[in-house]
């Protein structure tokens, strides 16, 4: 059951000998500590474990890692550079946006697909992106806000 | 959560994914997306010996025009098929299905063919497409079948796809010259929610009168069910609110609804009417 893949994480190639019942999930995580991708229902309706996926946000605990072989992968820690945070990293410390932070990995790269396609979002479009990625402590409103900010940011 | 072990497949073309599940059978699943069947593994409701993965079939993503029609590839995910400026331009119905199913994120991941197959009542995929009048192209290592869409239900979670079978594409014809159609669904949230109901409505005119009619509801019946009484009283009549909620009452009195501990039966026979006028209004105003 165990196959050879390769991928593409934040712009490092890794090849790795995975099972295949292995998720993306748990081999950021487990094998290669990239603990900034969170667990929290596992099944796809908290979206904490919110990776890039070939650009697009997806749920990486219902993603095989041998679905992803070929594939790039942005994860949380993909964002920071070495001249520091992500506009949109600095627009959630900002403006309030983080509270416990379980859910902010998964906020933030639902909130840079949006700006990707969308640099001006209104309200109503930034709560659609975020949809999929539940907050238990914030009430959302700050991490609308901030998703916003940001984008407005990086159009000055 | 721990997936239980499974041999894992990875077939290129459909020929091969056909011959590993003539071979396998009953032993394989077809994965594709993973958000239903994953999911169901997780929960320990399902241990298939053999995973047969589909994402690596390059035609099952294609969308293409089919004799003025659309050909929809069985692996094309719901955000796909939400985003593709020929969906929304011409089947805006099946567009907005799309875009209600799960949320953004497994819109990314959940295939049209998954959604059928999976056959829930509450599924955003099917009322649609049986409003457009789709059909589904069904291939296995003998060959293939095409049968329309709503002949595949037979239950919650039962079509009449065999073990063998696989979902290679959906296919769309033309809507007619003076046509409109809407979708509509209910749940308590907006996102990342099993419709309470949900109802699809086409409607095609010649001159002032309605010539087609088509009206598919969700979650008040074991499948997707089409609305015969709403049709029959819409067929042959100028388009009017009056009509409209003639129609809905007719729909309401179709639908078969359950007391689930999402709803009451009568709630959702009432959201039934409300949303098949709804949905009809909507339609007639498409109408160019």
């Amino acid at each position: 059951m165990t196959q050879l893949i390769t991928l593409t994480i934040n712009d490092r190639t890794y090849d790795l000998a995975v099972p295949a019942n292995r998720t993306l999930a748990d081999l950021l995580r487990y094998d290669l500590g990239l603990t900034g991708t969170k667990k929290g229902c596992e099944v796809g309706d908290c979206g904490s474990c919110t990776v890039l996926l070939d650009g697009r946000p997806v749920n990486s605990c219902l993603v095989l890692a041998v679905q992803a072989s070929g594939k790039t992968v942005t994860t949380i820690e993909g964002l920071e550079t070495d001249e520091g945070l992500h506009p949109l990293q600095q627009a959630f410390v900002d403006h309030g946006a983080i509270q416990c932070g379980f859910c902010t990995s998964g906020m933030i790269l639902s909130g840079k697909h949006l700006l990707d396609g969308n640099p001006s979002p209104d309200e109503a479009e930034t709560r659609i992106a975020i949809s999929g990625n539940l907050c238990r402590c914030t009430g959302y409103q700050k991490i609308v806000e901030a998703i916003r900010a940001a984008g407005k940011s990086t159009q000055e | 959560m721990l997936l239980p072990r499974f041999e894992f497949h990875e077939p290129r073309t459909m020929k091969d994914a056909c011959r590993l599940m003539g071979e396998l059978g009953e032993k394989a699943r077809p994965l594709a997306g993973g958000t239903d069947l994953l999911v169901n593994m997780k929960k320990k409701i399902l241990a298939p010996d053999h995973l047969v993965s589909l994402g690596r079939i390059e035609p099952l993503g294609k969308l293409r025009t089919e004799n003025n029609g659309l050909r929809l590839g069985a692996g094309l995910t719901a955000a796909e098929i939400a985003e593709s400026p020929k969906v929304k331009d011409r089947f805006p119905a099946l567009a907005e299905g799309a875009s209600r199913l799960g949320s953004p994120l497994i819109r990314n991941l959940a295939t049209v063919a998954g959604n059928l197959a999976s056959a829930r009542p509450a599924a955003d995929f099917p009322p649609p497409l049986i409003a457009y009048g789709a059909r589904v192209v069904v291939r296995n290592a003998s060959g293939e079948r095409i049968l329309p869409l709503e002949d595949l239900f037979q239950g919650p979670g039962a079509t009449t796809l065999g073990p063998e079978d696989l979902l290679e594409a959906v296919q769309l014809d033309a809507p007619e010259e003076r046509s409109g159609a809407a979708y509509l669904k209910l749940g308590v949230r907006q996102t990342l929610e099993i419709s309470i109901v949900n109802v699809a409505a086409y409607l095609g005119l010649e001159d002032h009168t309605i010539q087609t009619a088509r009206i598919v509801l969700g979650a008040v019946a074991p499948i997707p069910m089409r609305a015969p009484s709403a049709e029959k009283a819409l067929i042959g009549e100028a388009p009017s609110p009056a009509l409209f909620v003639k129609a809905a009452e007719a729909a309401a009195a179709d639908a078969k609804p359950i007391d689930d501990f999402r709803a009451s039966a009568a709630y959702r026979r009432d959201m039934i009417r409300t949303l098949t006028r709804r949905a009809l209004e909507t339609a007639l105003a498409r109408i160019a």
